[in-house]
């Protein structure tokens, strides 16, 4: 995902100064990472340059004096042929959990206790995300959801490697 | 076809084995009465004898055998009703028959040859025990007793067998119209107006027959007799088939506004099959009705002080055919009865493992049966003793107390049935305790 | 308020339980998880005293419910628990309604008051639509949602629920979790849910996590919950096995 294009999306309703987009990335996208100022700054340099924003003044409000950036007629088709484009499933397997699960293995080690303690701490950040869910706004649960499935699809991975890593062992041991 | 049902004969249960068991004793009872019946009429001799007249008296027997082989009647339902127990547990099997690629004919046709192997089984026992009576009582009777009327025995074993089979025909429909209509049950049929209607033109050609005082518009004094029994019998068949529609009445009354939650079931489950009740509750209705006119009839006669030896044995006689129609209709309640908690089994079972207690569903199925047999046995028994009662106003306007007697036994017959119907469901109470346990309840 | 020790229970040749314990405090809501056949609905039947355990005790509020006879048992049941069954297991004659109010009637409660209380209770699980019809003409989904309305309607101090969402989508099973998770908070009954889900077992402050009829893990409140993180813990359930 680009913060390029978040940044496009969020000043596609109107200009907005680096700040604002700072918060308005954090709250509308509850659960992603929180954007440093640095990168907002880095990112809306990049923009400009590119053509796809530009600045179109100040706006000071009590505070220090802030520029103030629109999207242009190229940002918006930029916009849109990204939001036409689909997410390209991943091609390689990148998650640490399989990583360590593989090298446990390689090393002789078991694997399993690592996953017994995997499963139990997904499991409890899957309690906290559904407990905070009862309470949460629409954007929150829509994150929670999408945290807690991705956390379900992990635990039924973790599962099956146990249950397969019983098998192995089972067909060592005889 | 022969290997499918071969193959399903070595699968059956020991419970489906005793079910073909007493359909095969329902066959022979069928084959002996109406051989019986057969030879009656056949019989040489035309002598009064007191007691005896009723047999050797050549009307009088002709009755008899008219009796003997109306008494089939009951024995044909009690073996339906059979074949159809055997189907409520055969259902699952065939219908998973149905779902490996059997065609509907073909199951219908292992249930076909599954109940008219029993048939047959049952009737050649009862054909040969009737050959073996009949030579004996023409080695002991002589000429009287003529040897011909025995070539009927096989034209009677086979109309036996044939109706086994229809039966079992029959039976499988329901598992026939679709395979996973076994779980998915669709809504009860709606009443036909078809059934009323017959009751309505058989109420009106006897009234027609009755307001002409023994004449009818068409062929005079005979038109006026073929009117009255063609009214009869309409009216009779008119009742059996709105029997059901009756018992959905009945049941939904009884459903709305009850707060006995025994009643709300039983009206429920009634509602939902009223032609299953209907099936069981004709026979004992056709008896209820028989018996009331019987009553309403010797309500004229009884208190006479000149009865003869011959009279008092014809009505014995009437009362034993009534007795006997009464207990095989009763046998085709218990074969009902057990179907029905074949059917409600699982219910049941969800029921108790939710904190219902297994008496409570005792009562379910004696409400069950007073829902289903009390307006049957109410309507036959006032059909058949009105019709009588209409019949003979002349000879009950001379005689004040008749009404009074005819009544008494009108609602004494429906008491009866309505009995039989209870005692049978609470009967079934101990097999529902024996059942009905939750540690039965297939976990999944 | 609930506890199981050592509960052995087998069907013919096949062992369903082998020595599971549990405990279940009051107000608790639990999640008995495990691959499938792994003894979790025998766990659960044993629990609201449906079946006899073969060896074991089982106690409710502290008294013994396995050496009950079978009609104190069917007593306990109506007064202390509703089960929501992993089929639905609706009467098959009754329309939803009824099939809500049933229990109440035989509960002793009045006609008028268990419809009221039938109706806010389907409606509650969005059902109210199908409050008129019969089984046969709901949804696999409906179905369930129905069997949950009969099991809290009578508002149990227990409620045993086996896969109550397995027939349903992910939100519409959110919802059901949500009325059952929050009827027992509301009235502090405790919640017995078996699931082979594990956002479902994400509702539950405990896990009780079951292999070939043993308890591996969340065997007692001190254990579960967030304690199941505990790497000794854990090690000790991979290893009991
Ligand atoms: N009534 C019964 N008769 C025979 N065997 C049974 C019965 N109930 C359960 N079993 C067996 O006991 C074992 C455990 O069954 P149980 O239903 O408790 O498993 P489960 O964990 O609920 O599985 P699932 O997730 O598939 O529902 C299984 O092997 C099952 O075949
Ligand atoms: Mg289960």
């Amino acid at each position: 995902m680009s913060i390029g294009h978040v940044l496009l999306g969020l000043l596609s309703e109107r200009p907005k100064h680096g700040y604002e987009l700072k918060k308005e990335h954090d709250q509308r996208l509850p659960g992603a990472k929180p954007l440093a100022y640095g990168q907002v700054y880095a990112t809306l340099q990049r923009l400009e340059r590119d053509g796809f924003t530009e600045v179109t003044g100040t706006a000071q409000e009590g505070g220090p004096e802030r520029t103030v950036h629109a999207i242009t007629e190229a940002g918006r088709t930029e916009l849109d042929r990204w939001l036409a484009e689909i997410e390209a499933p991943a091609p390689y397997v990148a998650s640490p959990l399989f990583a360590r699960v593989v090298v446990a293995t390689l090393a002789g080690g078991t694997a399993e206790e690592y996953l017994l303690r995997q499963r139990a701490a997904h499991l409890t950040r899957m309690r906290e995300l559904t407990a905070r869910k009862a309470s949460g706004s629409p954007a929150q649960v829509l994150a929670a959801d999408y945290a807690l499935q991705h956390l379900d699809a992990d635990l039924r991975w973790i599962e099956t490697a146990l249950e397969r890593h019983t098998v192995l062992k089972g067909e060592t041991d005889a | 076809m022969i290997t499918v049902v071969r193959m399903l004969a070595r699968g059956r249960s020991r419970r489906e084995r005793a079910r073909g068991r007493l359909m095969a004793a329902g066959a022979a009872f069928a084959t002996v009465l109406l051989c019986a019946a057969a030879h009656l009429t056949a019989l040489r001799l035309d002598a009064r004898r007191g007691a005896l007249g009723v047999l050797t008296e050549k009307e009088p027997r002709l009755m008899v055998a008219l009796t003997l082989a109306l008494l089939a009647v009951p024995a044909a339902a009690f073996i339906y009703q059979v074949s159809r127990l055997a189907t409520a547990t055969r259902e699952r099997r065939l219908a998973a028959l149905r779902l490996a690629g059997a065609t509907p004919r073909e199951v219908r046709l292992t249930g076909a040859a599954e109940s008219g192997w029993s048939a047959l089984a049952g009737g050649s026992l009862g054909a040969a025990a009737y050959l073996l009576a009949a030579l004996v009582a023409r080695w002991s009777l002589g000429d009287v007793v003529p040897v011909r009327p025995l070539l009927w025995t096989p034209v009677v074993l086979a109309a036996v067998v044939l109706g086994g089979a229809l039966s079992g025909l029959r039976a499988g429909r329901h598992v026939v119209a679709s395979p996973l209509g076994v779980v998915r049950r669709a809504r009860p049929r709606g009443p036909r107006a078809r059934d009323l209607a017959l009751v309505a033109l058989g109420v009106a050609l006897l009234a027609a027959a009755l307001t002409g005082k023994g004449r009818f518009f068409l062929g005079g004094k005979y038109g006026a007799v073929v009117a009255i029994a063609a009214g009869a019998v309409l009216l009779l068949f008119g009742l059996v088939l709105a029997t059901a529609l009756l018992i959905r009445m009945a049941a939904r009354r009884a459903g709305r506004g009850t707060s006995a939650p025994e009643t709300l079931l039983a009206a429920r489950m009634v509602e939902a099959d009223p032609r299953a009740w209907a099936r069981a509750l004709s026979v004992v209705g056709l008896t209820v009705f028989f018996g009331s006119a019987v009553g309403a009839q010797q309500a004229l006669t009884v208190f006479q002080s000149d009865l003869t030896a011959f009279q008092v044995a014809s009505y014995a006689l009437l009362y034993l055919a009534l007795l006997t129609a009464m207990v095989t209709s009763a046998g085709a309640l218990v074969a009902h009865q057990a179907e029905a908690l074949l059917d409600h089994r699982r219910s049941f079972t969800v029921l108790a493992a939710s904190g219902v207690p297994v008496p409570a569903l005792g009562r379910v199925l004696t409400r069950q049966a007073l829902v289903a047999a009390l307006p049957v046995c109410v309507v036959s028994a006032v059909a058949g003793a009105g019709v009588v009662v209409l019949l003979l106003a002349e000879l009950y306007a001379r005689r004040p107390g008749a009404l009074a007697v005819s009544v008494a036994g009108a609602a004494a017959m429906a008491g009866i049935g309505v009995l039989a119907a209870v005692l049978v469901a609470r009967a079934a109470r101990p097999i529902l305790r024996r059942w009905v346990r939750p540690e039965e309840l297939r976990t999944g | 308020m609930l506890e199981a020790r050592t509960l052995r229970k087998s069907f013919g040749r096949t062992t369903a339980l082998d020595g599971a314990s549990v405990e279940i405090g009051e107000g608790e809501v639990v999640a008995v998880t495990g691959p499938s056949g792994s003894g979790k609905s025998t766990l659960l039947h044993c629990l609201a005293g449906i079946i006899r355990p073969e060896a074991g005790e089982v106690l409710f509020a502290g008294r013994r419910l396995d050496t009950l006879d079978e009609d104190a048992r069917t007593r306990l049941r109506r007064e202390n628990f509703g089960v929501v069954f992993q089929f639905g297991e609706l009467v098959p004659e009754l329309t939803a309604e009824e099939n809500v109010v049933l229990p109440l009637l035989f509960g002793g409660r009045g006609r008028r008051e268990s419809l009221q209380a039938a109706r806010s209770w389907l409606e509650r699980l969005d059902v109210a639509d199908c409050a008129g019809q019969r089984p046969a003409e709901l949804s696999g989904g409906q179905l369930q949602r129905v069997a949950v309305a009969r099991a809290l309607a009578a508002e149990p101090r227990v409620i045993f629920a086996d896969e109550p969402t397995g027939a349903l989508d992910s939100l519409a099973g959110e919802r059901v979790m949500g009325e059952l998770v929050g009827a027992a908070r509301e009235s502090r009954a405790t919640l017995v849910v078996v699931t082979h889900d594990n956002r479902v077992a994400a509702y539950a402050d405990r896990e009780i996590a079951l292999r070939d009829g043993r308890v591996v893990a969340g065997a007692t409140a001190a254990t579960g919950g967030t304690a199941a993180g505990t790497p000794g813990e854990a090690a000790a359930g991979g290893v009991s096995r």
